[in-house]
């Protein structure tokens, strides 16, 4: 349990830091030197350069922090999109929880790729998102951000909408009710707690879901646009360059491979601590 | 011991397997009777006529012959015809319209040789197939226009016709788009011409070799995956080099040099291969085990500019922007000077290049008093801005996707930077690009490439009718939105202008204007790079859009 | 049981039909149009052909107009012509599903005959080295990007040591089914191994479960030899979760995989799909992705049905 932390925790450290550090220092990851392309390891760049002359090392912590940023934050609207759905379908049952079970089931059961792809390359202006806003940076992290939840909410939804059923009946609960408490002070006092832990748990896994996503997407060239790097933008840039400079492909390999684990690890250790909690808790 | 039953079954099932994976490996051919290409696209249609595709050129190179092509030294040549009209040979006449047109009878031979695959000579009653089928609106016909501009067609014998064409332009003996379809076989498809683009045996029965009157005809289609082709046996021409020809697709770049690395292919084509500076790179770092060629050819890379942008309307501030590039050193750096950079649209190896045309060598300090000139000063900050407070910022797009592209284009974008010009980088897919953006002109600034013909009129690009807009469907090209009565007169005079020394006149005029102008910043001429095996010889690359598989009967394979 | 299977199959008719006008109206959303794609590819296309193109092709109708034709067309089962390939979709789709067919049921079954014997042998010992190198080898193989490994196998088989092509379906010409397996090699281990892992953890947990139940202890208790201890009482009750896996596969066996075929040139399932997508050919889109989507939810529903034979216990509503 210990390492996978650690890992994670210096890898996060240094991508949030590295970028306003840099900026403070005057350092610009975007810097294009056309005379030192693809250069190997020397002083000011102790990873080389890319195929503009830009610093790996720079490029990988700014990378980082973009792929990062955008794990946790689709990891928990992930969480909470799903918390809300399993919540809706576990406390109102019949019909509501039926069309929306189904609808999970069926998300769970489709090959989503293809959909992605569907739904990656939208044309935002078709909808009648304005022009202007349609092309801006921010759109396109939404995007990959939106894709991103509508993937991975369905084990929050499911867990939560198999508490939310099993505890709605509770004696407690009832009294609860009887008494005048309200629909949310039920959910967030009795039946929110039940279910956290597992829910933590789900939500690190998927972190690394989201990233391994996040490169697939712009490998087919459907994520995050030039010039801003993420790792899985440098991991698509590299691999045309895979038989000359393998190393510039090997970097980002690395650190989406790291991250991943490190976040699998994570949430592996975190369940059976759960577990092991569960099996001596009373009830 | 428990479990032991299961694994020496399994065991024994996979030793076998590894064996056989192994020992299937080919040896390395001692005599190079077979050639495989490697191309990034699969030709998802074969009817020439039917869906404009770069990876059907391709391959259809091998295996039809159009009547006229331009050849690698981009002369006029005749394929399938004998001897090209001209008006000294009589074999061209013009025809005087009325009302002022003035148009031209063309009269062709086919060669006496010319066969299909399948013994039927290629005759005059394809010619009268063909045109009939790219007159029908329904037959799918992807470039219909050649075919109006031809009234009608007179058959004087099984190999000789006339073609009644309704306007005279100096490059009339082309007819490079006819490329002919096999009556004898095609009829029955064309019976429904609404069907025909299903029915049609290029699609039904590829592999018939009465399809085809080249010196290959197509064997195996695997669709997605390869293309087999196999002499044809009429071919009456020279003798084709290969036993076999092997097409495939492979449509990422990396697989495709790993492929390459591993033998699996010999080559990989120019025209649908390596962008020049993954080629660059596996050159220096693989080279010594190919052959790689570079040929500058007629794709002109460059940045259109909307002259509807105030900032942009004005010539100074468009001049400073191409003073503000260090396109030499681009060139250099990026693509090891192998492309070459552009003063105008025109090729310098263009007949109708013209050397004169004002440079734009780099030179910041003079961009900068330009800018300076036309009212956008620095006031302090890292942008420059105009009296009225506006920033000098615009939007950079290119297709998404494009490595190389994107590439230059950060360059750019921060070469310009030091001028104290903002530049946002927004790249849109292709489709977006050329099917939305461009066509409604929301843009600022968009960096993509034209195609083009030697001695190629811009008329749809720089014609002042031709800017797309509502009232046209956005249908033209002159995307920019250049509208100059000097450049309209040029244009309308290169056309039928028959006489070849005026025509320079014409056309040196036409670059000067535009490099003055500056509709577009010139960048470069697109180079391709082809990857060939040490054996290999006689590819000459052509540089314009005509397949170098046109002369595959020129390669020679050198044991 | 049957009035449970005929309910789900209801809903899952009324799901296909709820995803076609989804993926329809998505498909019409999509940029440009394809014969603005093919004025890319030739420039010299004007408006007159422009416009007559696109009235040929009916891309001039409204989207819903030209869905309710599809739809009425599909319901009489004719699923309509590609326009990508100018063929009827049934005959596109053929070829390219049996590729798909043979890459995914080849790599899912080595993917299982891995994950069977490493989970159960880390179920059996479990917190050892063994458990524990086991479970660390799964989460490496969840957490590869799959076109990185694909990329290195290539370069390391075929650029490097030159024992398998790096690509393609069959080498051109005659081949064979050696020729076809070595084709297959790399392609189905870039697969396997990336799903190997997930499999292998799935296993683990539920052989875990069945051999903390009591039946097993009694079992044991009753002097039964371990393997059959573990054959026939805990891989029974193991099969559970594992006929769940397959039943997710399942949609992967048509769906295909996109990013492996991609990088090994093979033409299957995923390429068409996103071929399709990217082309704007809503009929071949449509039929392939229905298609996947129905195999997926059959499969599915196949489980759950499978799950009231294997699980004595669980009874359906």
């Amino acid at each position: 349990m210990r390492w996978p932390i650690a890992l994670l925790a210096t890898i996060a450290v240094l991508s949030f830091v590295a970028s306003p550090l840099g900026a403070a220092l005057g350092l610009d990851p975007n810097a294009v030197d056309l005379a030192g392309r693809l250069a190997g390891a020397s002083l000011p760049h102790p990873l080389g350069t890319d195929e503009l002359g830009r610093d790996v090392l720079q490029r990988l912590l700014a990378g980082g922090r973009v792929s990062l940023s955008i794990g946790i934050a689709a990891a928990l609207a992930a969480a909470a999109f799903g918390t809300l759905v399993g919540l809706v379908a576990g406390y109102c049952g019949g019909w509501t929880d039926r069309i929306l079970m189904r609808l999970t089931d069926a998300i769970i059961a489709l090959p989503l790729l293809p959909l992605l792809i569907v739904l990656a390359a939208l044309d935002l202006k078709k909808l009648g998102v304005p022009a202007a806003l349609a092309r801006s940076d921010n759109v396109s992290l939404l995007r990959i951000l939106a894709l991103a939840v509508l993937v991975s909410w369905t084990t929050a939804a499911r867990l939560v909408r198999g508490a939310t059923l099993v505890t709605r009946n509770r004696d407690f609960v009832r009294a609860a009710r009887s008494l005048g408490a309200g629909v949310p002070y039920i959910l967030r006092v009795h039946i929110l707690p039940n279910v956290l832990a597992p829910l933590i748990v789900a939500t690190t896994l998927s972190v690394g879901d989201v990233i391994l996503l996040e490169s697939v997407l712009s490998f087919l060239g459907l994520g995050i646009q030039p010039p801003l790097a993420s790792w899985g933008t440098m991991l698509s840039n590299a691999q045309e360059l895979m038989t000359s400079a393998p190393l510039l492909a090997v970097y980002p390999g690395m650190m989406i491979f790291m991250t991943v684990i490190a976040c699998n690890l994570l949430g592996d250790a975190l369940q059976q601590r759960l577990a092991a909690a569960r099996a001596f808790a009373p009830n | 011991m428990p479990g032991r039953g299961r694994f020496p079954l399994l065991g024994r099932l996979v030793c076998a397997l590894a064996v056989a994976l192994l020992a299937g490996s080919p040896g390395r051919a001692a005599q190079h009777d077979s050639l495989t290409i490697g191309v990034t696209q699969f030709p998802a249609t074969l009817n020439p006529d039917i869906d404009a595709m770069a990876a059907k050129s391709y391959v259809l190179g091998m295996t039809l012959r159009p009547f006229t092509v331009y050849d690698a030294d981009w002369r006029l040549v005749c394929l399938l015809c004998t001897r090209l009209p001209s008006l000294d040979n009589r074999l061209a006449v013009p025809v005087d319209l009325g009302s002022g047109k003035k148009g031209v009878e063309l009269t062709y031979q086919i060669r006496p040789d010319a066969k299909w695959g399948d013994g039927v000579p290629v005759t005059t009653a394809d010619v009268l197939f063909t045109y009939q089928v790219g007159r029908d609106p329904q037959s799918a016909v992807a470039n219909a226009e050649f075919y109006r501009r031809i009234t009608s067609i007179d058959v004087k014998d099984d190999k000789t016709f006339t073609l009644h064409v309704d306007k005279l332009t100096f490059d009339y003996a082309a007819i490079n788009d006819f490329v002919l379809l096999p009556a004898h076989l095609e009829r029955e498809a064309f019976a429904d011409p609404a069907q025909y683009r299903v029915r049609t045996h290029y699609r039904t029965d590829p592999t018939n070799p009465g399809l085809y009157n080249g010196p290959y005809r197509i064997s195996e289609v695997a669709t997605g995956s390869h293309l087999l082709l196999e002499p044809n046996p009429y071919w009456t021409g020279p003798p084709p080099p290969f036993r076999r020809i092997s097409v495939r697709a492979i449509e990422n770049t990396a697989a495709l040099q790993a492929n390459l690395l591993s033998g699996a292919i010999d080559m990989v084509a120019g025209e649908l291969g390596l962008s020049i500076d993954e080629a660059l790179a596996f050159d220096k770092a693989h080279g010594g085990a190919f052959r790689v060629l570079y040929k500058p050819g007629l794709t002109y890379e460059h940045v259109d500019l909307n002259l509807d942008r105030p900032a942009l309307a004005d010539r100074r501030v468009r001049q400073a922007l191409l003073y503000g590039l260090d396109r030499a050193a681009i060139s250099n750096s990026l693509f090891a000077g192998r492309q070459q950079v552009a003063d105008s649209f025109v090729n310098p190896l263009d007949s109708g290049f013209t050397g004169d045309t004002p440079r734009y060598p780099y030179d910041p300090a003079r961009a900068a008093s330009l800018l300076d000139a036309a009212g956008w000063h620095p006031q302090g900050g890292a942008v420059r801005r105009n009296a009225q407070g506006d920033s000098l910022s615009f939007e950079l797009m290119t297709t998404a996707g494009n490595r190389t592209r994107e590439l230059v284009e950060q360059v750019l974008q921060s070469e310009w930077r030091k001028l104290g010009i903002d530049i946002r980088i927004k790249n849109e897919p292709a489709r977006v690009l050329f099917g939305e953006t461009l066509p409604h002109r929301n843009f600022d600034m968009a960096m993509y490439a034209w195609i083009s013909a030697p001695e190629d009129v811009p008329r749809s690009t720089l014609y002042s009718t031709e800017i797309p807009n509502a009232a046209n469907g956005f249908a033209g090209q002159n995307t920019p939105g250049f509208k100059s009565p000097a450049m309209d007169r040029l244009i309308d005079a290169a056309e039928i202008e028959l006489d070849p020394a005026k025509r320079q006149t014409l056309w040196a005029e036409m670059q000067r204007l535009y490099a003055t102008e500056l509709p577009s910043l010139p960048l470069y001429f697109r180079s391709d790079a082809f990857i060939l095996p040490k054996w290999l010889s006689g590819v000459r690359p052509t540089g314009n859009q005509y397949p170098t598989t046109l002369w595959i009967t020129d390669w020679k394979a050198q044991p | 049981m049957l009035r449970f299977a005929a309910v789900r199959l209801i809903e899952i008719a009324a799901l296909l039909v709820l995803m076609s006008f989804l993926i329809y109206g998505l498909l019409g959303l999509m940029p440009g149009d394809p014969i603005d794609l093919m004025r890319q590819a030739d420039p010299r296309i004007g408006a007159a052909d422009v416009a007559r193109l696109k009235a040929l092709y009916g891309l001039d109708r409204p989207l819903l107009v030209r869905y309710l034709n599809w739809a009425g067309q599909a319901l009489q089962g004719d699923l309509g012509y590609s326009r990508l390939f100018a063929a009827p979709v049934w005959s596109t789709l053929l070829a390219p599903l049996g590729n798909s067919l043979v890459l995914m049921g080849s790599s899912f079954v080595a993917a299982l005959g891995l994950a069977l014997p490493l989970g159960v042998a880390a179920a059996r010992r479990p917190s050892s080295r063994l458990d524990g190198a086991i479970n660390l080898a799964c989460f490496a193989s969840v957490s590869l990007p799959t076109f990185w490994l694909a990329l290195v196998l290539i370069l390391v088989f075929a650029a490097g040591l030159g024992w398998l092509p790096a690509s393609g379906l069959a080498a051109a010409g005659a081949g064979g089914v050696a020729d076809r397996l070595r084709h297959l090699a790399l392609p189905v281990a870039t697969l396997t191994l990336a799903n190997a892992g997930f499999y292998t953890r799935y296993v683990r947990a539920a052989m875990r479960d069945a051999l903390a139940q009591d039946h097993i202890r009694t079992a044991r208790a009753k002097g039964a030899r371990e393997a059959r201890v573990i054959l026939h009482h805990a891989l029974r009750s193991a099969l559970i979760p594992v006929t769940t896996i397959v039943a997710l596969s399942f949609g992967g066996l048509v769906s295909g995989a996109l990013v492996t075929e991609t990088m090994f040139a093979y033409p299957g399932m995923g390429k068409l799909i996103y071929d399709a997508v990217m082309g704007n050919d809503y009929n071949l889109a449509l039929a392939a992705l229905l298609f996947a989507a129905a195999t997926a939810l059959l499969a599915n529903l196949a489980a759950d049905l499978a799950y009231g034979w294997l699980d004595p216990r669980v009874t359906y509503r």
